[in-house]
């Protein structure tokens, strides 16, 4: 072959992605260039023969092996890292060389890969929105029948739903259009009846039918992230999804900066606005895309953290941070959405979830009632790892509950490429002994950041590959040129720069390290202090739920070698995503489940971790890969143990 | 009627540690000296055993210290400049070991070469016969350069060799390994990375039993509080069976002692505190024996007489 820069296509299925290459290189060269995860224990040297795929079209030059089975050589197997590349070909990767983690991740997060159907189901929640379109053909009035044109409201809503006349209640504004609204279609009109605690109230009324035309808004206001559903309340039906950085971020990076920030900068309404007008695009995209009308919206249930709800409200949040840490109010009556100035029908509902404690917040509540905690027989844990961090503990008899205060750092803040869980994002990282970073993203396209679990990964793949050591150093004398100083700082390249979806490289930091250190740390800390404050032990914990924005997988395996969840059979360790979000997703729906996170708040017991000595002391020993306490991590301390390389010699 | 004595029995015991080796065991040393092995708090022998006694070593360094008061100088006035000497001078004031810090490789402080500083050892090791431990500038490029050729040249003697940190440990931990050396991990009075540092270099395979920690010492006065209880909950950590923590315990006390301000203060600047001429003495010897009680097993120290003050002490109590 002549010297040239042929390059050649190779197609890769079932991935779907083109990458161009030079003749010459590797299938696997290839794979790697398109970010396409091979199986490839021996990193390319032609041994293991793991990285077998098929070829379905084109031709490439590979020596003959004995690593394939003829049957295998007769359905056009070849081993990736052998077969030059001599033409554009089509390669099938089979199943058993892609990433095998991957496969082990659905089995252990079945949880997670249900359906929002199923997960509903399972839940067992009675299905009764919080907010009702009822549609009623009422008779109309003769002289025989005089009885008024509200009553025979009532008596129409009483007859089809059930409900008393004595907890019904009507606006002003409803009274005074009343009687033209039932006699616009023939007295058949649409009403729309929202809980107020006991109180049903008649919130609107249309002419005709319209009661398939009847949506919902479920948000998690996070510190970090907000992130919006929009439902069908008729169907139960999640018709879409949006999530936006929280735009209070430049007030500060934690809500404590941000309270301290309204306080001392009178700022209360401006931080308020910041975050309505998150919430109004999310609602506004949600709207056009799916071309909804913003009338037919007429209920909203939030789940935030304590503080996240008093910015919302408007409430003042001062004395959450000064102790004793009191909220202005935990639980909190619904209101119309327009008086914070939420666009939605402007007589429609905001059910703002409760919280528990200051640090304890109806994301948490949420987040617990939409994995039945509330029904647990034995001793389980939730632990959300948001921007704080918080873990219940309980069963159906008992929950308490503690916030760690680990920072943003796994939901991609405060780390230099760390990205929220969204398209283009890293969310799986595999490193080899020789430090080929492999790794898959959000939605297959080019990487344009890292998100929570890829971080993970990364943190657990680096110490098992000795990039770092336990302490999180890097390693400076590896042989690799993707460990490199950038300024006073050593960072490590994961992915180069003509391989991203931005114009840069993407690197971890020795401080991107640290924090993602400190972060899990803290959250060990405060399921150890918790499970021992109970006078439990991890062998008593029957299950752990593991939530938070991470990505659509997370390796359980690698949050454990890292430390940050106890070291228990992973078939023990559940990860439910964002489970503020599905919580109040349920409650919307489901005015059962709306109740329960009630319950759950009021049954809920809060331990304070400020100040606390013993948490001081758990954190300090946790900041270790796994931790400084060898012996709580058994298993991992076997499985480094087989992968050190002892120093012989110098 | 007789009172059974109440006895705190406890499950862990320090490792023992080797310092030195004789012409037997591979080496040139006279004799050599073994800390550790105590299962009990430090001198509480009614409940076991408290181990070897706690062992002194006198510094020698590689270059003239700047800044050391007249009360400590005139002892050593005429051997500043030759540490085989000043070796020498210190096995005679009773020196268990030598500990000799080779500030003088330090870029700030003469950037000796790795030739001078290989040749200052073996003058050492020829000079004396009691074991040596080597202890480098803290700079890591410097100590990283330097400590493979001291760690070779004194290869078979089975010397103590100082210090792995958190942030380098690699090369220190590898030369000790290959050469038969003992290492000294260090901690900056942090019980976490103490027993950190220890996992670090266990796992580059090196032996526990050959390690001795350093937690970093503070002098009366100047942080010995925070020192003491760090050395103590080390020690509870290792008897109460921490294998990573069952490690003897080196500190600190002479530099430290030296550089207070009670030390260093002349009897004009400070008419009140005393004579000029005791007062080191004092200063030196009080840190020493109240870290002793702590649970430390080999002390670094200055003063003739406050080696000979520590050494009387330690045979009361033992």
């Amino acid at each position: 072959m002549s010297e040239n820069s042929n390059t050649f296509k190779i197609h890769f299925l079932p991935n779907d992605t083109i990458v161009d290459i030079n003749d010459g290189s590797t299938v696997l060269d290839a794979a790697h260039k398109a970010n396409i995860y091979i199986n490839s224990i021996c990193g390319g040297d032609g041994i293991c023969g793991k990285c077998k795929v098929i070829l379905s079209s084109g031709t490439v030059d590979a020596p003959p092996t004995k690593l394939l089975s003829d049957d295998e050589a007769g359905k056009d197997y070849i081993l990736a890292c052998e077969a030059s590349v001599t033409s554009d070909l089509q390669i099938l990767i089979p199943k058993e060389t892609r990433l095998e983690g991957k496969k082990i991740l659905l089995d252990q997060n079945e949880q997670h890969f249900m359906t929002w159907k199923a997960i509903l189901n399972k839940a067992e929640f009675k299905n009764d929105a919080l907010v009702k379109k009822i549609c009623l053909k009422l008779e109309p009035p003769t002289m025989d029948d005089n009885v008024a044109d509200h009553e025979r409201l009532y008596q129409a809503i009483m007859m089809k739903q059930g409900i008393e006349l004595n907890v019904m209640q009507t606006g002003y504004s409803i009274l005074k259009k009343l009687p033209v609204v039932l006699r616009q279609n023939d007295w058949t009109v649409t009403v729309t009846l929202g809980h107020r605690g006991r109180i049903i109230e008649i919130i609107d009324i249309q002419p005709g039918d319209t009661s398939n035309t009847n949506y919902g808004i479920a948000i998690d206001v996070g510190t970090t992230t907000v992130v919006a559903s929009l439902l069908e309340l008729e169907t139960s039906k999640v018709v879409d999804s949006e999530a936006v950085y929280n735009t209070q971020m430049k007030y500060g990076e934690d809500y404590i900066q941000r309270i301290m920030y309204a306080i001392q900068n009178d700022a209360l309404n401006e931080m308020q606005r910041s975050i309505v007008t998150d919430i109004n695009t999310l609602i506004s995209t949600l709207v056009k895309r799916n071309s909804i009308n913003l009338d037919d919206i007429t209920a909203i249930v939030c789940a935030g953290n304590t503080a996240m709800h008093h910015f919302l409200l408007g409430l003042d949040p001062e004395r959450i941070r000064k102790e004793p840490y009191i909220p202005t109010a935990n639980f909190i009556p619904p209101i119309r959405a327009i008086q914070l100035g939420i666009d939605i029908n402007s007589r429609g509902l905001l059910y703002a979830l409760p919280s528990v404690a200051a640090y304890v917040g109806a994301d948490i509540t949420s987040g617990a009632a939409a994995i039945r905690l509330d029904r647990e027989e034995m001793p389980t844990l939730l632990i959300d790892i948001g921007t704080n961090g918080e873990v219940v503990l309980g069963n159906k008899e008992w929950m308490v509950c503690c916030s760690a205060s680990a920072g943003p750092a796994f939901e991609g803040s405060g780390i230099k490429h760390g990205m929220r869980a969204a398209k283009g994002a890293i969310e799986i990282i595999h490193i080899t002994k020789e430090f080929e970073v492999s790794c898959s993203t959000i939605g297959n396209v080019p990487p344009r950041g890292i998100c929570g679990s890829g971080l993970l990964d990364c943190i657990a793949e680096m110490l098992r590959s000795g990039i770092i050591d336990r302490s999180g150093n890097f390693q400076k004398g590896i042989e690799t040129d993707k460990l490199r100083k950038n300024g006073d700082e050593y960072e490590f390249v994961l992915v180069q720069k003509e391989d991203t979806g931005i114009d840069s490289e993407i690197v971890i930091s020795q401080a991107d390290i640290s924090n993602l250190i400190r972060s899990k740390g803290a959250i060990y800390a405060a399921v150890a202090l918790l499970i021992e404050s109970m006078g439990l032990s991890i062998s008593d914990v029957h299950c752990v739920y593991l939530a938070g924005g991470f990505g659509n997988y997370l390796n359980v395996r690698n949050a454990i070698t890292i430390g940050m969840l106890p070291d228990m059979p992973a078939s023990r360790i559940k990860f439910v995503g964002n489970t503020s979000l599905t919580g109040a997703k349920m409650a919307l729906i489901s005015e059962d489940a709306f109740e329960t996170v009630q319950n759950i708040a009021s049954q809920m017991t809060y331990f304070d971790l400020m100040g606390n000595q013993k948490y001081m002391e758990e954190f300090m020993s946790a900041n270790f890969l796994p931790h400084t306490n060898l012996d709580q991590f058994p298993s991992v301390q076997e499985e480094l143990s087989s992968l050190n390389k002892p120093l012989t010699g110098k | 009627m007789e009172i059974a004595n109440v006895v705190d029995k406890w499950s862990g015991n320090v490792k023992e540690v080797t310092i030195g080796a004789t012409k037997d065991e591979g080496g040139t040393r006279g004799k050599t000296v073994t800390i550790g092995g105590a299962n009990c708090i430090p001198f509480m022998d009614f409940d076991g055993s408290p181990g070897h006694k706690p062992a002194i070593a006198m510094d020698v360094y590689d270059t003239p210290p700047e800044e050391w008061p007249e009360p400590l100088l005139k002892h050593y006035a005429d051997v500043i400049d030759n540490p085989a000497n000043w070796a020498k001078k210190c096995a005679e004031f009773g020196a268990d070991l030598i500990c000799l810090k080779l500030d003088g490789i330090h870029p700030d402080k003469g950037n000796r070469s790795a030739d001078e500083t290989v040749s200052t050892v073996k003058s050492i090791l020829e000079a004396v016969d009691i074991p040596l431990i080597i202890w480098g500038c803290e700079n890591d490029e410097r100590d990283n350069e330097i400590m493979p050729k001291v760690s070779e040249a004194a290869k078979g003697e089975k010397c103590l060799l100082g210090g792995a940190t958190q942030e380098n440990y690699k090369t220190i931990t590898a030369v000790s390994l290959a050469d038969g050396h003992n290492l000294i991990t260090q901690a900056p009075v942090d019980i976490n990375i103490g027993k950190q540092i220890n996992i670090l270099v266990t796992d580059l395979g090196f032996p526990t039993d050959r390690i001795v920690m350093f937690q970093t010492t503070g002098a009366l006065g100047y942080g010995i509080e925070y020192c003491y209880s760090i050395h103590e909950r080390g020690r509870m950590a290792a008897l109460s069976g921490d294998h990573q923590m069952a490690t003897p315990v080196i500190c600190d006390v002479g530099h430290e002692a030296w550089r207070a301000k009670e030390a260093k203060a002349s009897d004009s600047e400070a008419p009140q505190w005393g004579s000029f001429a005791d007062r080191g003495i004092m200063w030196e010897a009080i840190t020493a024996t109240t870290l002793m009680q702590s649970g430390v097993d080999i002390i670094r120290m200055n003063h003739p007489e406050a080696v000979s003050i520590v050494k009387k002490h330690i045979e009361n109590l033992t």
